[in-house]
């Protein structure tokens, strides 16, 4: 319990008691969304804006809610398809929110909302030099983590699965590997739809966890959130305590020596 | 209940010439009173979001992505609005031939989705038929063939909003109202402040959507997007409603081979002209319904913004000598006969007045009156 309490996300510097972020869009009402992230106890939120008009502020009683929440907004540059236009969102949302934090999306497919790794990339390395806090949205492919890390994104987000699935960890040898290898801070953003695979990212090592459709489209929004952020939590606690190796013969907790010799056939 | 207003006849003030502001002065109209409504905007054409909307009445197909209470309202709808259409001598604006809901292969989830969902908010007695390929060529023989399953929800009706918006004019005008366009004014307690100075009303009702929100500091403009088109190469006797994991968008037909097809949801007040991306959007879901569409012309691209509150559920809030009601949000058609009614049981002191529990809720974050 100690352990958890002082256990900390650390993203550029700054550090964070939740590992939980939660995005703003899909809900039903913004009061919906608003018991939502309460419930998800996150503290930072993210918003998209390239359909709302930023440049002349229209989206603004929708940001003044999310301002509103108290968590700290992470714009995202959903709906980019190149990186120019990712790099021009990100500059409008720097003056917009006032925050150097960008969650970096290039969008290579529209049909799944795959991320473009060529275009990623050189946004993403364009806006490091200019000053920007990059949380890159990523497929798991090793060498696009590497390149990504090595152009200073100091905290990567590579999917689960492709947005709005539902479909968990779609390919464990890779994100187990992107563990292995990399030392940045890892967020699982994009393609959970139950607690329990959460979880699961979580006991694997990785620092965080991002979803949107999962908790937005549930019945009832708010006790999803609750059930991701315990999942969360006990994934989390899980890896720290270690978890046991898998093996594939039974080993019993009590010596055999003990038992009576009618048990010892397996009977 | 005490009523708001105590005698006989009044002279009451509609602020607001929509959808709303249309049937409350109607209403009060047939009921004796004196009505004056204004609006900042064009009688005729409207700036209302009533007029660029659609015109559904679909509490199935809405109650997957609203809350139940917008359902139960949306039957009361369907209820009422055959008899007020019979009442303007508009009955033919009225089209109860249910919808249809479809979905690409690949897409097939949503609807599995769309029927979890609908099932949750009603216990599983919803009037929804699932349909195979032929059944659904059956119903709507000019759609494109490629749709294998469909959902037909047999209650559910349309109407012919534009011509509606204007057959309630010519009633409002018959019954001696008092109708000024162009006119934009301030909503105070028993007084209307116009360009041309300030007049006393015994009753103010202020049904003006977003123009309100000095009332409503919560209340926000959500950004919608229609197309309007017209082609004769297909015809469809009812709204179909395509299904995607990211937008449902609806084709709902209207008189003289037109129809409209909507609409975006943007978290934005911006009223500027509709963006590429979302007419490439709703024209290739009008093309994936039917190539006929190919050729439609399009006669004219909607923006408007639906008045919501944070719970984007409507209220209506009552002080002496000034009533409110907004919030419609996307709900406008299936949602104004509920608040209409408990609006004006609220005037007039007796009758039954539903949805308290909703409509009479103070709007979050907000302090009552």
């Amino acid at each position: 319990m100690d352990a958890l309490h002082d256990d900390t996300l650390t993203l550029y510097d700054e550090t964070f008691a939740s590992r939980f972020l939660l995005g703003t869009a899909l809900y039903s009402s913004p009061t919906v969304m608003q018991q939502a992230i309460r419930a998800a106890g996150c503290e930072m939120v993210t918003l998209g804006m390239r359909r709302q008009n930023p440049a002349g502020g229209d989206g603004d009683a929708f940001w003044q809610i999310l301002r509103d929440s108290g968590c700290r907004l992470l714009p995202n540059t959903a709906g980019c398809r190149s990186a120019r236009e990712a790099i021009t969102l990100a500059q409008m949302s720097r003056e917009l929110f006032d925050t150097p934090w960008i969650k970096l999306e290039v969008i290579g497919d529209d049909y799944n909302l795959q991320p473009d790794p060529f275009g990623l990339l050189e946004a993403a390395r364009e806006l490091i030099d200019q000053g920007f806090k990059v949380l890159p949205y990523c497929t798991d492919d090793l060498v696009l983590c590497q390149r990504l890390r090595d152009a200073g994104c100091q905290a990567l987000m590579p999917w689960g699965s492709p947005i709005g699935t539902g479909l968990g960890l779609m390919n464990r040898y890779a994100l187990q590997t992107l563990r292995q290898r990399l030392d940045v801070p890892l967020i699982i953003d994009a393609g959970l739809g139950a607690p329990s695979q959460a979880a699961e990212a979580m006991e694997m090592g990785f620092d965080g966890v991002l979803l949107n459709t999962a908790v937005a489209r549930a019945h009832r929004p708010a006790l999803m959130a609750e059930a991701f952020a315990e999942a969360i939590r006990a994934g989390r606690s899980g890896y720290l305590a270690g978890l046991m190796q898998q093996r594939q013969t039974a080993s019993p907790s009590t010596p055999p020596l003990g038992q009576p010799f009618w048990h010892r056939d397996g009977g | 209940m005490a009523a708001i207003v105590t005698l006989h006849t009044n002279h009451i003030a509609v602020a607001g010439a929509g959808l709303l502001g249309r049937l409350v002065a109607w209403q009060l109209l047939a009921d004796g009173h004196a009505v004056t409504l204004y609006d900042a905007g064009d009688l005729d054409t409207p700036p209302a979001a009533a007029w660029t909307a659609a015109g559904m009445v679909a509490p199935l197909c809405e109650t997957a992505i609203s809350e139940r209470c917008v359902h139960d309202m949306g039957r009361f709808a369907l209820d009422q609005w055959p008899r007020w259409l019979e009442a303007i001598d508009a009955p033919a604006l009225w089209q109860q031939n249910g919808s249809l809901m479809v979905a690409h292969p690949q897409d097939l989830g949503e609807l599995t989705q769309f029927r979890r969902d609908l099932e949750h908010a009603l216990g599983g007695n919803a009037p929804c038929q699932s349909l195979d390929a032929r059944e659904i060529h059956r119903l709507e023989p000019d759609l494109a063939s490629g749709f294998r399953q469909g959902l037909y929800l047999p209650d559910e009706a349309h109407l012919d909003n534009r011509a509606l918006l204007s057959c309630l004019l010519e009633a409002i005008r018959a019954l001696g109202g008092e109708c000024h366009g162009h006119c934009p004014v301030e909503t105070f307690p028993g007084e209307v402040v116009t360009p041309d100075g300030a007049r006393r009303f015994d009753l103010v009702v202020d049904c003006r959507g977003t123009g309100a929100r000095p009332h409503h500091p919560s209340l926000r403009g959500v950004r919608g997007e229609t197309l309007h088109v017209q082609t004769a190469e297909i015809r469809l006797l009812r709204p179909v409603r395509l299904m995607h994991p990211r937008y449902q968008l609806y084709v709902v037909p209207k008189p003289g081979d037109r129809f409209v097809i909507g609409a975006t949801q943007i978290e934005s007040e911006d009223r500027s002209p509709m963006s590429l991306q979302s007419s490439l959007e709703l024209g290739s879901a009008l093309y994936t319904l039917s190539p006929a569409f190919a050729e439609a012309r399009i006669l004219e691209q909607g923006v408007n913004l639906r008045p919501a509150f944070l719970d984007n559920l409507p209220h209506v809030t009552r002080q002496h000598g000034l009533v409110t009601a907004n919030g419609l949000f996307r709900h406008g058609y299936l949602l104004a006969p509920a608040v209409v009614c408990h609006l004006l049981a609220d005037i007039r002191g007796h009758g039954d007045q539903p949805f308290a529990d909703i409509l009479a809720a103070c709007p979050p974050q907000e302090s009552a009156a």
